[in-house]
This record gives structure tokens, C-alpha cells and sequence, in this order.
């Protein structure tokens, strides 16, 4: 890029003689701008290895002293200094399923409605209140979901579904009760609220990539429209919205202060997800601040690295599904 | 070229339009454009940009409805019946008035599903009968030889004449009465043009086709009749031969000796 600049101005440079003087400090002040943007790119990716290796470095008594068996380990005792990131993966991922559950089927509806079926003069509007959404800070779904949202699910959503899938064989041990209000189903719900207005955008962006004349060839030939949604513009779009799964994934994944609100705190697994538990996020939120010893404060950064690396993946593969589908865009 | 014979008028008149006006928003596109198009034969609708052949033809299909703000007013009887009447069912309109337009408009799917969809969102069939009904579609468009081998092959790997001519397929494959062609080789090199013009000859004898074109010479080479479009009204209607050689109106006189549009 900065080379093509180069030779660019070299160009008009030896097409005007008379100013070359002037043009030599602006090829310069170029190869000086250029420089500059450079590292401005490398410094995130400097920042990045930095991140990278404190973490590595802050784990490492941890991983040196609990080995392979530290990813396994659900116990996680500061007294006897045992500890195990096995429940907290667990919750980590429990609760991202939950929300994801909850956010895909509603975020791509929401995105078919607001390009496909909803009027015209309501289309901006929606929009702009889905993304608004996502600019609440998470500390007030956190506050929310404590007081308002967590009661309201003791009392009326977990005895329902205690009730409802409490006499069949494996549904009953997933909705085991009691319902304590704040535990792994909470905030998987929340989760999926928060993560809503992602999966949406990100969806409903890449439907409206789909070519009008394509869609009218479906139309044309008498689909209705969930016949043209259906064959048409979900496999037209499919990567892309994989991707904005993915994106909304990676954040719940990582997602911290709602959660620690909600899930109770307990590092333990439990088959129902009815009961407390933890995440990564939340752990590390919670405790950091407690941790005596060297080996507490480093089994809580290993915890952070293993987190790094599972939304890492996540939203390194969301990008490149992403990527995929803008390049047919240009094509 | 094309076999115009003075004994056509003898075909019966498949969509009649009549005082048919068209608005985009406040803007008119069309001006109480009254005109019979003839079954069994090809119509060519000319003009230059903008003058209203293209609204013309995606009024045929109601298409403008998937749009806000456009609307039409008069009346296009297809059989008889009003297609313009709100209660008119877009669907069932729409298998019988198929449309191919400007550019190759194949579906993400692979060859075989691109034929299969349309027909399969009316008839339920058994696959072999499915089978036979693609193939004949993809004979229709003079497609099947190249594609035989390869129905599994993704719709989009096709060159843009494959295309064009398997969204034909697609279009013949449900067994329209009337074909709307908006501008369908102009995307297209010149012998994939011409397939697709021999193509227009032979889907002539089962369907009534429309086609919008810029080019006056393929309306003269494939169409029978021929009207000349500008600014939103209908400056002549008649037999192709008759508009090229000798027009009734000097506008159009000048539009097809190329003195301006």
C-alpha cells in the first residue's frame, strides 16, 4: 500500500519539474505517514502477543503444578489450594449454549422481519432500538437480572419447568429443582438477551446483501415468501450468519459482569441447569481480588488464558465466515 | 426472420392491457398504455432508457408489489381475468406469468435443485417423474447436453449463458402461459445470445413471451410484434415488420434508424 503511494508521487513529481523541490518533502512526509499507520498496526498486534505472554507467564506455576489435570479438575478449593478450571469451563459453555439458543432462533427472526416483512417506515426505527441494546452496559442486566429478572424466574419460570419436565427420564435431572432464582439458567437467559441485538445485526446485514433480482426470480416463479427465505436467502447468506452466531458466541463467552450477578458462584457441575455455577468470567471476577497466594492468583490467570483461547477460536472463525461472505459481496 | 405472416391477428389475445397507468411514488412511469398481446407469438416492447418497457413487463407479473409506494391503475386482463384486483393471488399469478431477467439469476442451489424448487412448490411428485420433468425443462432451454453430467454442480459454476438459460429452464420448468424476458441477453456474448434467441423461436409455439430488449435488432430477429416505448406512453404497436420498414409515426421512424434514443 504505502509502496504504491511511493511511486505515485514519484510519478507527478517528475511530470512537473519545476516543483520538484516541494514534491521530495511531501514523498517524505508520505513515507513518514506510512510509517506511522504501520506501527500504529503492529502495536496491536505487540499488544496482543503482550497480552498473550502474561498470561502464559502468570499461569505457568499453575499448569507446572496441576498439569493436563487442571482443565479436568472440578474441584476448586483456596484452603487446600487444589484447583481445577473444570467447572468454570463448564458453566463458561453451558450458559453460551443457553444463549445461544435462546438469541439465534429470535435474532434471525427479528433480522427476517426488519428486511423482509416489516414496513418500510418502521424499518430504521426497529433497527436502530435492536442495537441500542447492545450499548446497555452489562452491569445493568447484571442489576437487572439480580432484583427484577431473577425473582421473577423463581417464582414463575423454574417451577413451571420443574413441573413441566420433572417426570421425564433425563429432562428431570436438567430441570432438577429447587428453584433457586439465580443459577446457570439465569444467566444463560440473560446472556441471550444480551446477545440478541448481534446475532440480529450481524443477520440482518448480511440478508440484505442477497441481490433484489434474486429474490424477485424466486418471487417470480410464485415462491411465497417463506418459500424465497427459506431456499433463498438463509442459503444464500449462510455463512455469513454462522459468523454473526459465532460473533455473539464469542461474546457470551466472555461476558462477565451480568453473569457473576446471576449465576450464583458455586464451582461445581451440575447436571441441572437449574442449579448455581460459575463461569470463567465470573470466577476470575469474583476472586481476583481475594486470592491469597501465588498459586490461587495463578490458577485464575491460567482460567484467563483458557478463556483467551476459547474466544480466540470463536471469533477467529466468526471473521473468517465473515470474510467469505463479503468477498462474494464484492465479486 | 421471424415468420410474420399478415394472417397472426387470427391468434387469440392472451393479455389484453388496457388504460394501464403506473406510478413510482408521485412519479408517473406509465401513461394509459393500451395494448393486446397475442398468444403463441413474441411481443417486443422498445424505447429508449426509462420510457417504461420494463414497469410495463413487471406490472404483468405483479412484481412491483413486493415494492412500497408503486402502484398501477387501468387493467390487465389475463384470460379475461383482472390481474391488477387486490384479491388476486400473487402465486398462482406468478407460476402462470414466469419472468427471466437482465442478468442470470440462478438460486444458491446445485442445477438439478434450481429446475426442482419451482416445480416442486406446486406438485408433489415422485422423484423419477421429478427427474423427467427437469430434464425436459433443461432439453426446453437447450441446456441439457451441457449439463447432464454434472446436475450435482452447483447453479452458480455455470458461464452466464448456462445461466441465463438454466433460469429459463427454471421459468419453462413450471409450465407458465406467459414468459416475460426483461433484457435477457444483455448480459450475454454474442453466440450465447443467439442460442437464447433460437431458444425464444421454439418457446414461442407452447407460451405468449414478452421481451424487453434495447437491442432493435434481436426485436426484429425474434419478435412478431413490436411496440415502441417513450417517456411512459405507447407511441406504436404493429407488426415488427411494419414498425422497421415503414412506422406510422416519425418518432419511432427515428428511433429505429437510430437518429436518436
Amino acid at each position: 500500500m504505502a509502496d504504491i503511494a511511493f511511486e505515485q508521487t514519484t510519478a507527478t513529481a517528475s511530470r512537473t519539474p519545476g516543483s520538484r523541490t516541494s514534491r521530495r518533502r511531501l514523498d517524505r512526509f508520505d513515507r513518514g505517514f506510512a510509517v506511522l499507520t504501520q506501527a500504529a498496526a503492529i502495536a496491536v498486534l505487540l499488544i496482543l502477543a503482550g497480552v498473550l505472554f502474561s498470561l502464559l507467564r502468570g499461569s505457568w506455576l499453575a499448569f507446572s503444578t496441576f498439569g493436563f489435570g487442571f482443565l479436568i479438575d472440578q474441584s476448586w478449593n483456596p484452603v487446600t489450594d487444589r484447583y481445577g478450571a473444570a467447572a468454570a469451563i463448564f458453566g463458561t459453555v453451558v450458559t453460551a449454549v443457553i444463549a445461544m439458543v435462546m438469541a439465534v432462533p429470535v435474532g434471525l427472526g427479528i433480522a427476517v422481519f426488519l428486511t423482509e416483512i416489516c414496513p418500510y417506515a418502521l424499518r430504521r426505527p426497529l433497527g436502530i432500538a435492536i442495537e441500542l441494546l447492545a450499548g446497555i452496559p452489562s452491569i445493568i442486566y447484571g442489576i437487572w437480572g439480580l432484583f427484577v429478572f431473577a425473582p421473577f424466574v423463581q417464582t414463575r419460570i423454574e417451577p413451571a419447568l420443574i413441573a413441566t419436565f420433572g417426570h421425564l427420564p433425563v429432562l428431570s435431572d436438567v430441570f432438577a429443582g429447587p428453584p433457586y432464582g439465580i443459577g446457570v439458567f439465569t444467566a444463560g437467559v440473560i446472556l441471550g438477551i444480551m446477545v440478541l441485538p448481534f446475532v440480529t445485526s450481524v443477520s440482518r446485514d448480511v440478508f440484505e446483501t442477497v441481490p433484489p433480482v434474486l429474490k424477485e426470480a424466486a418471487y417470480g416463479i410464485g415462491s411465497t415468501r417463506w418459500e424465497v427465505i427459506r431456499n433463498v436467502v438463509i442459503p444464500y447468506t449462510r455463512t455469513g450468519v454462522v459468523g454473526g452466531v459465532m460473533l455473539g458466541l464469542g461474546r457470551a463467552l466472555g461476558e462477565t459482569m451480568a453473569v457473576t450477578f446471576v449465576i450464583g458462584n458455586a464451582h461445581k457441575i451440575s447436571a441441572s441447569i437449574l442449579a448455581p455455577g460459575t463461569t470463567i468470567s465470573a470466577s476470575i471476577a469474583n476472586e481476583f481480588t481475594e486470592a491469597v497466594g501465588d498459586l490461587y492468583t495463578s490458577s485464575l490467570i491460567a482460567l484467563g488464558l483458557i478463556l483467551f483461547v476459547i474466544t480466540f477460536v470463536v471469533l477467529a472463525f466468526a471473521r473468517l465466515m465473515l470474510m467469505r461472505i463479503d468477498r462474494r459481496k464484492g465479486a | 426472420m421471424s415468420a410474420v405472416v399478415p394472417s397472426l391477428p387470427n391468434l387469440p389475445v392472451k393479455v389484453a392491457i388496457k388504460n394501464l397507468s403506473f406510478f413510482y411514488g408521485d412519479t408517473v412511469a406509465l401513461k394509459k398504455v393500451s395494448l393486446p398481446l397475442y398468444a403463441n407469438s413474441v411481443t417486443a416492447f422498445i424505447g429508449p432508457s426509462g420510457c417504461g418497457k420494463s414497469t410495463l413487463l413487471r406490472v404483468l407479473n405483479r412484481m412491483y408489489d413486493l415494492y412500497p409506494r408503486q402502484r398501477a391503475e387501468g387493467e390487465v386482463l389475463l384470460d379475461n381475468v383482472n390481474i391488477l384486483d387486490p384479491a388476486q393471488d400473487l402465486n398462482a399469478l406468478r407460476s402462470r406469468v414466469g419472468m427471466v431477467f437482465q442478468k442470470p439469476t440462478p438460486f444458491p442451489m446445485s442445477i438439478y435443485d434450481n429446475i426442482a424448487f419451482g416445480i416442486k412448490l406446486f406438485e408433489r411428485l415422485p422423484k423419477s417423474e421429478l427427474d423427467g420433468r427437469v430434464e425436459k425443462a433443461l432439453r426446453g432451454a437447450a441446456l441439457w447436453n451441457e449439463v447432464s453430467g454434472k446436475l450435482g454442480a452447483s447453479g452458480l459454476s455455470l458461464s452466464g449463458g448456462q445461466q441465463q438459460r438454466l433460469c429459463i429452464a427454471r421459468t419453462v420448468a413450471i409450465s407458465p402461459e406467459v414468459i416475460l424476458l426483461d433484457e435477457p441477453c444483455s448480459a450475454l456474448d454474442p453466440i450465447s445470445t443467439a442460442r437464447v434467441e433460437e431458444l425464444i423461436d421454439e418457446l414461442k409455439l407452447q407460451f405468449t413471451i414478452v421481451i424487453v430488449t434495447h437491442s432493435m435488432q434481436q426485436a426484429a430477429r425474434v419478435s412478431d410484434r413490436t411496440a415502441f416505448m417513450y417517456l411512459g406512453e405507447l407511441i406504436e404497436f404493429d407488426e415488427t415488420k411494419k414498425v422497421f420498414t415503414s412506422p406510422a409515426k416519425q418518432q419511432t421512424q427515428d428511433y429505429v434508424t437510430g437518429r436518436f434514443g
